[in-house]
C-alpha cells in the first residue's frame, strides 16, 4: 500500500503540466450503429511534416475500447484493400472527390462490405517550439553525475475531418490543441520531469470524437 | 593499460566500422483498377529480381538493402491485376507459340535507389527512392512506349531502428512507384494509341 502510493507520487511529481483546448463544428447530423465502422487515417504528405503513426494507434485505442467501444478498420488493412486509392499520391482531398473516387471498380463493394461508415483523416503533428537550460552529465573513474536543468516546450496540434461515407459528405470537424513544458534536472541522477501534450491531444480528441459519432445530433 | 588501449581501439573500431543490413517487408495489396485490355508477357531481368543496393556513408558506415525480392512479389501480384492475362517469359523476344497468345512485353527496370538518413537531410524521416523504368515492346519486338515512374517512401525511425526505418520507407517507395503504375500506365498516350489500334486490327 506505502509503495503504490508512493509510486502515484512520484509520477505525479514527474508529470509536468499540460493544457489542452478542443473546437467542434459539425455539419451534418451524426450516429454509428453497433455493426459499422470506423477507419482512422494519418494525412501523409511528402514534405518534412506529417501525422505520426503513434498518434493514429493513440486515437485507435481510445477509441476501441472503454464503455462504449467503437468497431474501427486498421489503418493498414484499409489502405492494402483499397489500394491504391488511400496512398499518399492519390488519397482524396476532400469529401467532394468520394464519388469519383466511389466510381472506380470494386471501391464502393469493398466499403460496403466491411460496413465503413465513417472515415475520420488526422492532420497535424507535434513542434518543439521553445527548448532551454543547461544539462550535463559526467563518467569518470572516481564516479559519476548530472548537473543542470534544460526544459522544452511541445505544442501538439491536430485536426479530425469525418466523412459520412454513405452521404458523401463532410460531418465535421475536431480540432485539439495542446502543450506544456517537460524538463530534466540533474542532481546527481537525473530527474525527467514530462509533459505529454501529445498525448493530451489524443485523449482530448477520442473524446470528443467517440461523442460527435455516437450523438446522433442534426 | 596496454589491454585498455587495445580494447578502445577495438570499440572504436567497431563502431565505425558497423554495416547495417536492412529489411524489406510488408503487406503486398492487389490494386483495385480497371484492367488494360491486353494479354501479355512479362520479362523479368535477373538484376531485377535479385536488385540488391549497398552503399557506403562515411559517418554511418555500410548500408545493404536488398530490395529485390520484395520488389518482384510486389510487380508479379501488380501486374497480374493491371492487365487481361500475364505470363512470365524467359525472353524479351517471343517465341511463334507466345506471339499468337500474347499481345506485348512488359519489361520493367529499377534503373537507380537512393537513400537518405536524418544525418545527410536534416529532417527526421529515413527517406528511399526508385526510379522505374516500363518498357512495352509489341509481339514483334517493336518498342510501343516507355514509362518512367519514381516512387517515394518515408519512414520515421530513431537511432537505434535506422534499419527498420529505412526498410519501412523502401517499402513504401516500391508501394508508392505500384501506385502509379496501376494509376498511370493504362493512361499512357502510347499504350492508349498502341490498345486502340489493336482494337481495330483483324482478329
Amino acid at each position: 500500500m506505502k509503495n503504490g502510493c508512493l509510486i502515484v507520487l512520484v509520477v505525479t511529481l514527474l508529470t509536468s503540466c499540460v493544457t489542452a483546448r478542443i473546437e467542434e463544428s459539425r455539419t451534418a447530423s451524426t450516429g454509428l450503429n453497433n455493426d459499422e465502422a470506423l477507419v482512422i487515417l494519418g494525412r501523409a504528405s511528402y514534405n518534412d511534416r506529417q501525422t505520426e503513426e503513434s498518434f493514429t494507434d493513440c486515437l485507435a485505442d481510445a477509441l476501441s475500447t472503454g464503455s462504449e467501444p467503437i468497431r474501427l478498420i486498421p489503418q493498414a488493412q484499409f489502405k492494402d484493400q483499397l489500394y491504391p486509392w488511400f496512398e499518399p499520391r492519390t488519397a482524396p482531398a476532400s469529401s467532394d472527390d468520394l464519388a469519383r473516387l466511389f466510381a472506380q471498380p470494386g471501391v464502393q463493394d469493398r466499403i460496403e462490405a466491411s460496413k465503413i461508415r465513417y472515415l475520420a483523416w488526422i492532420n497535424g503533428d507535434t513542434v518543439t517550439t521553445d527548448r532551454g537550460g543547461s544539462f550535463s552529465c559526467t563518467l569518470s573513474t572516481f564516479g559519476g553525475g548530472c548537473l543542470g536543468v534544460t526544459y522544452w516546450e511541445e505544442n501538439a496540434s491536430y485536426e479530425a475531418s469525418i466523412w459520412d461515407l454513405q452521404n458523401l459528405t463532410t460531418a465535421g470537424e475536431i480540432s485539439a490543441d495542446a502543450s506544456g513544458t517537460s524538463y530534466l534536472a540533474g542532481l546527481i541522477l537525473p530527474i525527467p520531469i514530462m509533459a505529454r501534450p501529445g498525448n493530451a491531444a489524443c485523449k482530448a480528441l477520442a473524446g470528443q470524437l467517440r461523442e460527435f459519432l455516437q450523438t446522433d445530433e442534426g | 593499460m596496454k589491454w585498455t588501449a587495445v580494447s578502445l581501439v577495438v570499440l572504436l573500431g567497431l563502431l565505425t566500422a558497423c554495416t547495417t543490413n536492412v529489411v524489406v517487408e510488408g503487406s503486398v495489396p492487389t490494386p483495385l483498377v480497371a484492367r488494360i485490355p491486353a494479354n501479355v508477357g512479362i520479362y523479368y531481368e535477373e538484376g531485377f529480381k535479385t536488385f540488391m543496393h549497398s552503399e557506403v556513408l562515411k559517418e554511418e558506415g555500410t548500408w545493404n538493402i536488398p530490395l529485390g525480392e520484395k520488389n518482384l512479389s510486389f510487380f508479379r501480384n501488380l501486374m497480374t491485376a493491371l492487365f487481361d492475362s500475364v505470363v512470365e517469359v524467359e525472353s524479351p523476344e517471343l517465341t511463334d507459340v507466345q506471339k499468337a497468345n500474347l499481345d506485348g512485353v512488359i519489361i520493367p527496370k529499377i534503373e537507380k535507389y537512393g537513400f537518405l538518413t536524418p544525418n545527410i537531410s536534416g529532417l527526421k524521416f529515413y527517406s528511399a527512392s526508385i526510379h522505374y523504368r516500363i518498357t512495352l515492346m509489341d509481339s514483334d519486338n517493336h518498342k510501343v512506349a516507355e514509362y518512367v515512374v519514381v516512387g517515394y517512401g518515408k519512414s520515421e525511425g530513431g537511432t537505434f531502428s535506422s534499419g527498420q526505418a529505412l526498410g519501412d520507407a523502401t517499402m513504401l517507395a516500391i508501394r508508392d512507384g505500384g501506385t502509379r503504375i496501376a494509376v498511370g500506365l493504362g493512361e499512357h498516350p502510347a499504350i492508349v494509341s498502341w490498345l486502340a489500334q489493336r482494337e481495330g486490327e483483324p482478329k
